[in-house]
Parts: structure tokens; sequence; C-alpha cells
């Protein structure tokens, strides 16, 4: 054992099929092209740190019994067909939902990982890269480590395969069709997305399905990384931006990707009147709206924190007394030494720019304000945007809907529905020697064949 | 006891930390309490622990479990970072992170837990003996370069 380092003790590890494991190895040669320099990298930067496993991580003494819902109080399923029908298919589509989130979020930090400007946030979100692979294998894991025959008549291939074919553009929700402005959103995206992330899977931690609730511990305590790896650099940047007049992220540029994913991060937790029935089923803990609210609390608490970084580097000669009551005042509205309220980071208005949920095209201002031209809105919302966001086909998108629903051309729920399409190359894997990523598994396997860690 | 809730550590506890910090060392150390606490939470987040009263954070806990350091091969449960406001001290504060800890270096296969007092720092010394720690028989020694 290396001087200070401790594996931890608390999870059983398990290996995907030789199949499904090539499968998932295979899609990150060609999605993750960065994840051999890991190796090198941990030895610089987590010199101590348990190694990192390409695996499935169990919890172990996790609660036997159904938690929330109609069920309570009875035993959880260990097997897919002791779950009741409805429970079993709603399970299935979470599970594919998060597995999307793990596979695009790596494509996302793909796209602009070699622009970082500092080698540790760089190594930071590498590392985030590799654990949401690991993430998206758990879920892989999921679908082929059990039975689900009784539940869908997609073969574990074909439900690993559709899951391995999606492309920025095709995922499940849009949070992860949007593609990065510059390696600044990979920071921007794991303070307010990973975020979510964590709320989901907290959620999830009384599955009644016990091998998803198992899931949730261990990937949890890599979401806490993710959002340090978040909010750190995003302090940092606040601090420069305080002592130098020219540093390279300046309050409005962070502001303006806070606008971009926030309201992305907010649809996530789905339309706020729903989630009464996963509840219902004992597969999340929450309700919508009630985790919905306590995120947005969440994020208001990070902005503090952050925005009091600046002034702490900004007013230096306060004594932190005198510094956390300038920060109210200012927050309040008033200039304190000549720091008005826009030169920190607010949070948007939940209802701004929301092509979801309840508040979707409502025409709400970033700071609640209420808009009634449609045109004089969506320049409301483009001043708010970063500038690169704005020339994508996904704000184009967004104000061919706005203006068509604010006109009564289109049904809103239809508008609500519709997705970019961003040009994309189909996403079979693009070796010439096949059209699958999935190889090799033998005809009519339907899970359960998987091996324990060698 | 007051009403003292023990919760994980995350990264938006940084600022708390950096409060309690400065109101014990009149130093205000950002850049260090987030180098630490994101080695902390990178390594076991379960572990280090806050205390909230009221919603306040007001004490803070940084360890883990390690082993293999100073030859002490069994897995070890460090108790290394700590700190209580002095307005929330003496309510029990200091003890339901320590015994927080205690408990997770346990479910983590800790059968001992250590930390390390300078001489001069009596009374961390007095309340570390109170949370049942006595000396260990090992002697720390240095040499100036
Ligand atoms: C040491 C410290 C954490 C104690 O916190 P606290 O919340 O006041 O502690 P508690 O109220 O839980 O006390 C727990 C026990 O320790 C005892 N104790 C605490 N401080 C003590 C002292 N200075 N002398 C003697 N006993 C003490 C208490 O009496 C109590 O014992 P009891 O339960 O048997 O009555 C706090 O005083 C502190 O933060 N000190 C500064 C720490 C520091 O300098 N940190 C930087 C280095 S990492
Ligand atoms: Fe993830
Ligand atoms: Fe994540």
């Amino acid at each position: 054992m290396l001087a200070g380092t401790l594996k931890a003790m608390t999870d059983e590890i398990r290996m995907l099929p030789k199949a499904y494991h090539d499968a998932v190895e295979h899609w990150q040669r060609h999605n993750f092209p960065e994840y051999p320099q890991l190796t090198e990298r941990w030895q610089q930067y987590f010199p101590k740190d348990a190694e990192f496993c390409l695996c499935a991580r169990l919890e172990k003494d996790m609660p036997t019994e159904i938690q929330v819902g109609d069920r309570k109080g009875q035993p959880k399923a260990l097997a897919p067909k002791e779950l009741d029908k409805e429970a079993a298919e709603q399970l299935l589509m979470i599970v594919r939902a998060q597995a999307s989130t793990e596979f695009g979020s790596i494509q996302q930090h793909h796209g602009t990982f070699e622009r970082a400007n500092d080698p540790q946030d760089q190594t930071w979100v590498l590392r985030v890269m590799a654990e949401e692979l690991r993430h998206g294998y758990q879920m892989i894991h999921l679908l082929t480590s059990a039975d689900w025959s009784k539940w869908t008549d997609t073969k574990p291939q074909d439900m690993v395969e559709e899951i391995l074919s999606m492309q920025t553009g095709s995922h499940v929700l849009a949070a992860f069709n949007l593609e990065y402005d510059s390696f600044g959103d990979s920071i921007a995206f794991a303070a307010f997305i990973d975020r979510v992330g964590k709320y989901q899977l907290t959620m999830q931690k009384v599955n009644t399905y016990a091998p998803m609730a198992a899931s949730m511990p261990p990937m949890l305590r890599e979401e806490a990384f993710h959002l340090a790896a978040g909010v750190i650099p995003m302090r940092r940047w606040m601090e420069a931006a305080a002592r130098d007049r020219n540093a390279t992220m300046d309050v409005p540029t962070i502001q303006k990707m806070c606008a971009k994913w926030y309201g992305r991060g907010l649809e996530m937790f789905g339309d706020e009147r729903g989630g009464a029935t996963n509840v219902k089923l004992g597969l999340k803990d929450l309700t919508n709206r009630e985790a919905q609210d306590l995120y947005i609390a969440e994020c208001g608490k990070m902005l503090d924190d952050i925005n009091t970084r600046f002034v702490r580097a900004r007013l230096a000669h306060l004594s932190r007394d005198d510094a956390d009551k300038a920060y109210a005042r200012i927050k309040d509205g008033k200039t304190v030494e000549g720091i008005r309220r826009d030169d920190l980071l607010r949070l948007p208005d939940r209802r701004f720019f929301r092509r979801r949920g309840e508040p979707a095209f409502q025409m709400i201002g970033h700071d609640g304000e209420q808009f009634t031209d449609v045109e004089e809105y969506i320049a409301h919302v483009l001043a708010h945007l970063p500038e690169a966001y704005r020339a994508s086909i996904d704000v184009k998108h967004w104000i061919e809907m706005q203006r068509k629903v604010s006109r009564g051309e289109i049904e809103l729920k239809k508008a609500i529905n519709s997705m970019p399409r961003l040009a994309r190359v189909g996403g079979a894997c693009p070796c010439s020697k096949s059209v699958r990523w999935v190889m090799d598994v033998p005809e009519g396997t339907s899970g359960g064949g998987e091996r324990l860690n060698p | 006891m007051a009403d003292v809730r023990i919760r994980p550590v995350t990264e938006l506890d940084i600022e708390a930390i950096c409060r309690i910090d400065e109101r014990i060392t009149g130093k205000y150390r950002p850049d260090a309490w987030e180098d630490r606490v994101i080695y902390y939470i990178r390594r076991d987040p379960d572990s280090s622990q806050v205390a909230e009263i009221g919603g306040r954070v007001v004490g803070f806990m940084l360890g883990e479990v390690r082993g293999g350091e100073f030859g002490l091969e069994e897995p070890t449960g460090w108790v290394e970072f700590f700190g209580v406001l002095p307005d929330a001290r003496d309510k029990g504060v200091g003890r339901s992170l320590i015994e927080a800890l205690l408990a997770r270096f346990k479910s983590q296969g800790a059968h001992v837990a250590r930390t390390m007092v300078r001489s001069e720092d009596k009374d961390i010394d007095a309340f570390i003996r109170r949370n049942g720690f006595a000396p260990a028989p090992v002697t720390a020694l240095e040499k100036r370069l």
C-alpha cells in the first residue's frame, strides 16, 4: 500500500460483461480521447488518492425496505421482476436519462477541454469526465446485470447501443445538448448542472429497486468533488476580477454563463407541477418543485459565497464583520465604496429564459420583469447571454419558438417538446470496421452475466 | 445542548470555514481552505463534518482514514483541522463533530483514531483528551535544517 493511501472499504465493485465493458471503452476512445492522460495527471495532482477504476460500485448495508410511497415498509425489489409495472417502466426511463447525462457531459467537456488556461482546473475537469464515464458505466450495469425482459422488449444490448449512440443534440435533456463556448463552460456546468445531478442522485437513494439505490452513494461521493471543481475556480475568478480590472474572466462574463446554464438546470427537475408519481412509486423522495426549491436556495447560497470572496478582495481593509455588512447592503441595492449590485453575481429569476416547465415561454426577464412585446423580450434575453452562445443553433431555435408561441402560431406543448436539430453525424461508432458500439453479445443474452472484480 | 446539526462538509462551507478560522486566527485564508476542503471532499466527502446551529455553520472538523503513515500500517482515522466559533463553544459542538468523524472512521474500517497537537495548544489538548484520546506511544522528533 502506498503511504497515506487507502481504498474505500464500503463499496462492492462490479465489472460489466466483456462485450459491454469493451463497448464503453470503445466509446471512450472516440468521445473521450483525453482519458489516457488521467493516469499521469493523477500522480501529479491526486498522488495519494485511491486509483480511478472504471467499474460499477454498489454501497453495502443500504435499507432493505421501501422508504417512500404507496408500498412504504415492504421489501425493496432485488430484481426487476419484483417491481410493479409502472415503477419498472418509469425506472427504465430514469436510468436511460441518467446514462444520457453522464455520457453527454463528457462530449460537452471534450469540446473545449484543450482550451483550458489553467492546468489545475483542466485536471479537475479531466477527473470529472472520467467519473462521469464511471457513472455511465454504472447505469449500463443496472441495465445489463439483471433481467428486464418482463418489462421491455428491448434487448439489453440494444438499450446500451441506444445510450452510446446519443450525441450532443440527441440527448434526453436539453442541458446536455448545449455545446460549450469556452472551457469556462466546464466550470459553470459543474457548478450548476452537476448540482442538479446531486439532487437527482440524492432523491434516488431511496429508490425501490435496491441496486439503483445502492448505486447512488458512491456516485454522490464523486459528485461532491464535481461541485467543488466548479465552485472553487469560480471563487478564484471572482477574486481575480476584484483585484485586477483586466482579469480574463470579468463579472459580466461569469454572470452570462450563469444565465446560460441556470434555466437549463431548473428544467432538469422536470415540470414544476410533476414528480408526485415518482414519489408514489417509491423511486424518489421529493416532488419536482420541492427539489427545485432547494436547488434554487443552494444556488443563491453559492453566489453569495462567491460574491463574498469578491467583496473581501476588493475591500480588503474591512474587517470580516464590516465586509459581511457591506455585502448585505450591496445585495440590498446600495452602492458601497463603488461596488454596485450589478458588479456582483446574481441568480436570474427562476422564470427567465425558460422553455420547459410551468414558466415556459412566459417572457419573464432576468430580474423578474414581465415583458409584453416579444421582440423586446428576445433582445433582453440576448443581452444577458454569452456572445458566442447567442450565435448557436440552440438560441436561434429558442427565438423561433418564442416568436411562434407569443404570436399564437404554435401550441405551447409543441414548442416545449420541440428540440433544435443539430447537424450531427449519426451516432453509431465511426470506425469503418463496425456499425455498432456493442458487439459480440451472445444471442438471447438478457443480462445477469456480470463478473466480479478480478 | 442547543440544536446542533452535524452534516458532511460541502464546497459551499468553504466561506463559513474561512470565517471561523478568521475568528480564531485573525487571518483570512480562502486559498488555503479551498485547497484543504477540496482535498477532503475528493478523498471522502462523508468523513469531514460541519456543525450548524439555526442554519449557521458554527464549527467544522476535517479528517479522513489513511493507512501507512509513520510506519503505522493499520487504517487510521486522522482528525486534522477543526474549529468552533468562540460564541458557540462549550455547548458540545466540538464533541458532536468528533463523534461524527469517529463513527465514519469506524465504518471505513479504522480501529484507531489519531491526531497531533502542538504542545503549546493546551486548549486543544484538553478538548482532545476529554474526548477519549490518550498520548500515543510515538514520539514526534524533528531537526531544524
Ligand atoms: C477545541 C474546540 C474545538 C472545542 O469546541 P467546543 O464546541 O467548545 O467543545 P465541546 O463543548 O464539545 O467540548 C467537548 C468536551 O471538551 C471539553 N473542552 C473543550 N475545550 C476545553 C478546554 N479548553 N479545556 C478543557 N476542556 C475543554 C469540554 O469541557 C467538553 O467536555 P465534557 O463534555 O466532558 O464537559 C474549540 O474550542 C476550538 O475551536 N478551539 C480552537 C481550535 C483551533 O485553534 N483550531 C485550529 C487548529 S486545527
Ligand atoms: Fe455523473
Ligand atoms: Fe458529475
